[in-house]
């Protein structure tokens, strides 16, 4: 079969033609057997240019174009909608970089680059013998939405789906909403406490209709793909009826006679194993920890509302897409890191917030009033040895902050700041501003001379090496030394390996482009947001939580999808299911189809990214990529190599 | 190994300055001076020192005499800190330091003090003149004989001493042995510092005040020297009685002008007045023109009607002596060039032991 084929060979200003006699490329392809057309020009991306391209391919009929210019990256996308604009697919359409393979890198010999840039669109020319009108593959898409995590960013997330009429399934491992913001009192840039916050939240939740929320809940299981994700959900249950009786309630924490530490305060005080919400949570319910409970039957006695009966309970979900809004664990110090776990008085900055929330009139820590505070910053962040290089940005400011608060709410507070260089950045500024005129005390370290943490007799010391005091020694004796620690991904990652979602070098969930695309993940119909995908603040992940929500609904808001058509496909006569190609499928897109004594592969064109992984490994060559056909690989060879 | 002590911030803001732990140290301060030099580098440091509490080493260090206070480092603050006002607050303490009998920490701190100690010194004036009887030339042969005693005595059991604990703490202990003959070398230079401050004229912009402070130093010393050594203005002599009227009227003029400086608040050196600065610029004024106005009497003999003046004239004459001189700003006429005086001797050390 003839085709007529169309070719463009730009001189990109001289860009091109000062080092490939592009007259000459033009004479040399011209009687190739199928070019019908073509010409030089001086830049091909010009709007003149792009008007005559359409009107030469209505013209003179062309099956296919090929522009001979820059890189696709460059303008690829321009000139597949030249020829879509002239009524061809845009599949027809071939870009043949002649300048950054070609004449930038040959400069310094014409004629090689010349060659060069010959075989190249000769190759190309061989590549649109084969081409084909190819159409989008199209996908049903279930208008549901499964935002993992209910903390700030995944109740944002959920609310905003919500209000474009996708069904929300809000679904978090703990028995409460509103993950670490609950735990804060008063947030910078507000006005409001994390309190505040996630009770307007979960308010706001409640109102939706198309919102369930599951607590106590863990996708266990993932199958299916963009458009129709298949989820199994464990949820696990309170152990107490609906609507059990407070006075009852009450009286069943109070016999409960197993203690342990609670994780709301940083394991700063301890709660019983039968437990109410902490007043910053909801929803508002009281619920049995089973893992700690030891079944001794206590409060059974006084509350008939204990059901031991209750089960887990697996639910399966159907979402078009998935939101991760995982959050973040905050860094624990290793052993003895600036005197942690083995030094009293030296606690982490989580738990410092969570003691003043504690502490009314009197700021008290085991027993002793504290006056003098030392803020060690940088913990687990910019780590010279550790593993953790990255600056966990929101430090700096909720240090401050606190110390701020701290001298507000209680009286004679010093405050000392054991910096490695303040990064109050944007509009937290002010912060520091007014913690320097309040008179706190800032002290600067270099990476490897950071300050230590010492115990002298019963006196806790904080000695540092100043850099803004002529790197003098310093030492401070400190009522309590706060540990400003970092952000760091959570450790249970498993919901996350559930998806194969890739992580980044600092092992937070990783986007496709951290500038263009910071939502998406490699992994079709998967957003993340928030601190899941690395250290933000409040805003910085609300922020994120609605930019994943845009993009998530636009996978879902048509009921249907369209996904490039350029996928494996597999020749199911050739193929006797050796299960090579299974295993080197990195997304899982291969499954095996038993039909009567016949077992082969086929693929799921919903979940296939044409990476091309399972084509080397068939021993029987039975797999092909789409436009990337053996035999029009091997063809474009024979040109670039031929003699 | 040394403490860190924020209490010294807190006692630095009760001698005058304000928000200088503001400062986030970028050290634009010590960039845009124009006396700060490689091996003497403020005033940057000066602010760490204060805001970190190392007091020893603000107490044996010479660097806020050698400020002279032209504001730059003020004016191109990032952060309004006024480093330039935390080297003034820093010579007030040093002054408190220096004073052996702790009276100058307390009227550089207290408003309340400095009132009570001008009311007590007044009050005395007064007692002393009605003990003789209110007799006017009795009371100016004491007035006299009280010149004399004051200078002699606040020279000798204030001045005299603290000047020696500003060596001890700036020589000895920064631990300097220089030997005589380095005390002896820069004599020449300590008194045309001491007569001159040549130094203020490597400052920026600071040659008018330059002109107008040494006009004021050396009228005055003149005018002391005049009446209390010399007594010329008991010659009849036309011309320099003449020559006495013209020589006060230009030193209350420029007084007038520093005084009025303070109150327009314009420049960075008179924009923050601690009750210090104002009593030194009033007292001084107030001290000349009760003198012109006591001398005006005299020579239109009319005085005798008018004890009163004189009187004023001496209870002002005995705050300056008994307590501006000795306890409050005046001191840093000697400090100044004593500062550079052992600054001298200093370098001169560093130089001569080859370090």
């Amino acid at each position: 079969m003839s085709k007529r084929i169309g070719v463009y060979i730009c001189r990109c200003g001289g860009n091109i033609s000062d080092y490939v006699d592009v007259d000459k490329v033009k004479g040399a392809i011209e009687k190739e057997k199928d070019v019908v057309l073509t010409k030089t020009t001086m830049f091909a991306c010009a709007d003149a240019n792009q008007k005559e391209m359409e009107k030469d391919i209505q013209e003179n009929d062309l099956d296919d174009v090929i522009v001979a210019s820059c890189s696709p990256k460059l303008h690829l996308t321009t000139f597949r909608a030249v020829t879509v604009r002239a009524g061809l697919n845009k599949f027809n359409y071939y870009h043949a970089n002649i300048r950054e393979q070609v004449s930038w890198a040959h400069s310094d010999d014409k004629p090689g680059a010349t060659e060069n840039a010959i075989r190249v669109v000769k190759a190309a020319i061989a590549k649109m013998r084969h081409a084909k009108p190819l159409k989008p593959i199209k996908i049903h898409s279930k208008k549901a939405v499964a935002v993992l995590g209910a903390g700030v960013a995944g109740m944002r997330a959920a609310i905003a789906l919500a209000a474009m009429d996708c069904e929300v399934y809000l679904i978090e491992r703990n028995h409460f909403v509103g993950g670490h913001t609950a735990q804060w009192e008063e947030l910078f840039n507000s006005e409001e406490t994390g309190k505040n916050v996630i009770s307007r939240l979960f308010h706001e939740l409640l109102l939706y209709k198309n919102i369930t929320i599951y607590t106590g809940a863990q996708v266990i299981e993932n199958a299916g793909h963009i458009g129709d994700f298949m989820l199994k959900v464990r949820v696990e249950p309170a152990y107490i009826d609906e609507i059990p009786d407070p006075l009852e309630i009450k009286k069943a924490i109070e016999v409960c006679p197993v203690e342990v530490p609670d994780s709301f305060n940083f394991n700063l005080t301890q709660r019983k194993a039968i437990y109410r919400n902490n007043p910053e949570e909801f929803p508002e319910k009281t619920v049995i920890d089973i893992k700690n409970c030891t079944r001794c039957g206590e409060c059974e006695k006084v509350c008939k509302s204990i059901n031991f009966s209750q089960k887990e309970k697996i639910i399966t979900l159907h979402a078009g897409t998935v939101l991760f809004a995982t959050g973040f664990d905050p860094y624990t110090p290793r052993e003895n890191e600036f005197g942690y776990s083995r030094i009293s008085n030296v606690i982490t900055l989580p738990q410092f917030m969570r003691l003043i929330a504690l502490c009314d009139k009197k700021l008290i820590y085991k027993g002793k009033e504290v006056n003098k505070i030392a803020y060690v910053y940088c913990v687990g962040s910019r780590q010279p040895d550790g593993e953790n290089k990255y600056c966990s940005r929101y430090c700096c400011t909720a240090a401050i902050f606190t110390s701020i608060n701290v001298r507000k709410k209680y009286r004679n507070i010093a405050n000392y700041h054991f910096t490695r260089g303040v990064r109050t950045y944007g509009k937290q500024e002010v912060y520091y501003n007014e913690s320097l005129r309040m008179g706190d005390v800032y002290l600067q370290s270099f990476d490897h001379e950071l300050p230590v943490v010492y115990q002298k007799g019963n006196k806790t010391l904080v000695k540092i090496n100043d850099i803004l005091t002529e790197q003098r020694e310093l030492e401070l004796e400190a009522d309590l030394v706060v540990l400003v620690t970092s952000m760091v991904p959570r450790e249970d990652q498993s919901t996350a390996s559930l998806f194969k979602l890739p992580k980044g070098r600092d092992k937070f969930l990783k986007e496709i482009h951290m500038k263009l695309r910071p939502v998406e993940t490699v992994i079709d119909g998967i957003t993340i947001a928030g601190t899941c995908q690395g250290p933000m603040n409040i805003a910085e992940s609300v922020n994120s939580s609605l930019s994943a929500s845009a993009k998530a609904f636009s996978y879902i808001s048509k009921g249907e999808l369209e996904l490039e058509p350029i996928v494996a496909s597999i020749n199911k006569n050739l193929c006797s299911w050796c299960n090579a190609c299974y295993e080197a499928c990195p997304f899982d897109a291969i499954n095996k189809v038993d039909e009567g004594s016949k077992s082969y592969a086929v693929i799921n064109n919903s979940i296939c990214k044409g990476c091309g992984m399972c084509l080397p490994v068939c021993p029987y060559d039975a797999i092909e990529l789409i436009t990337y056909s053996n035999r029009e690989i091997e063809e474009m060879i024979d040109m670039l190599a031929k003699d | 190994m040394t403490a860190i002590n924020s209490e010294l911030a807190k006692e630095l803001n009760e001698f005058g300055t304000f928000d200088f732990s503001a400062c986030y140290n970028c050290g634009n301060c010590t960039a845009v001076c124009s006396l700060t030099t490689e091996d003497e580098s403020f005033p940057r440091n000066m602010l760490r020192y204060s805001m970190v509490g190392l007091e020893n080493d603000i107490k044996v260090s010479l660097k806020p005499w050698l400020c002279y206070y032209c504001g730059d480092c003020s004016t191109y603050c990032p952060q309004n800190a006024y480093p330039g006002e935390l080297m003034m607050t820093l010579r007030r303490w040093l002054t408190s330091r220096y004073d052996w009998t702790g009276l100058s920490g307390l009227l550089y701190k207290s408003a309340v003090w400095n009132i009570f100690a001008f009311l007590l010194v007044a009050a005395g004036v007064i007692v002393y003149a009605a003990f003789n009887s209110f007799d006017l030339a009795e009371i100016m042969h004491g007035g006299h004989l009280f010149e004399m005693i004051a200078i002699a005595g606040v020279f000798a059991a204030i001045l005299f001493p603290n000047i020696i604990r500003m060596w001890y703490f700036t020589i000895i202990k920064a631990g300097i042995k220089a030997p005589v003959k380095l005390y002896l070398k820069p004599i020449g230079s300590f008194f045309v510092h001491m007569f001159t401050q040549k130094r203020t004229l490597s400052c920026n912009d600071n040659k008018f005040r330059w002109f107008e402070h040494f006009i004021l130093v050396i009228g005055y010393l003149s005018l002391l020297f005049i009446t209390v050594f010399l007594n010329w203005f008991e010659t009849q002599s036309l011309f320099i009685n003449l020559l006495g009227y013209f020589v006060s009227a230009v030193v209350f003029i420029v007084t007038f002008h520093f005084i009025f400086e303070r109150i327009r608040k314009t420049k960075e050196i008179s924009k923050f007045s601690q009750p210090s600065d104002w009593l030194f610029v009033i007292w001084l004024f107030l001290m000349g023109i009760t003198a012109f106005l006591v001398r005006l009497f005299i020579d239109l003999n009319i005085l005798e009607h008018n004890i009163w003046l004189y009187l004023v004239h001496l209870i002002i004459l005995a705050q300056w002596a008994l307590l501006i001189v000795p306890f409050g700003k005046w001191t840093h006429f000697l400090y100044r060039s004593f500062a550079m005086y052992f600054q001298k001797i200093i370098t001169d050390h560093s130089g001569f032991s080859g370090n």
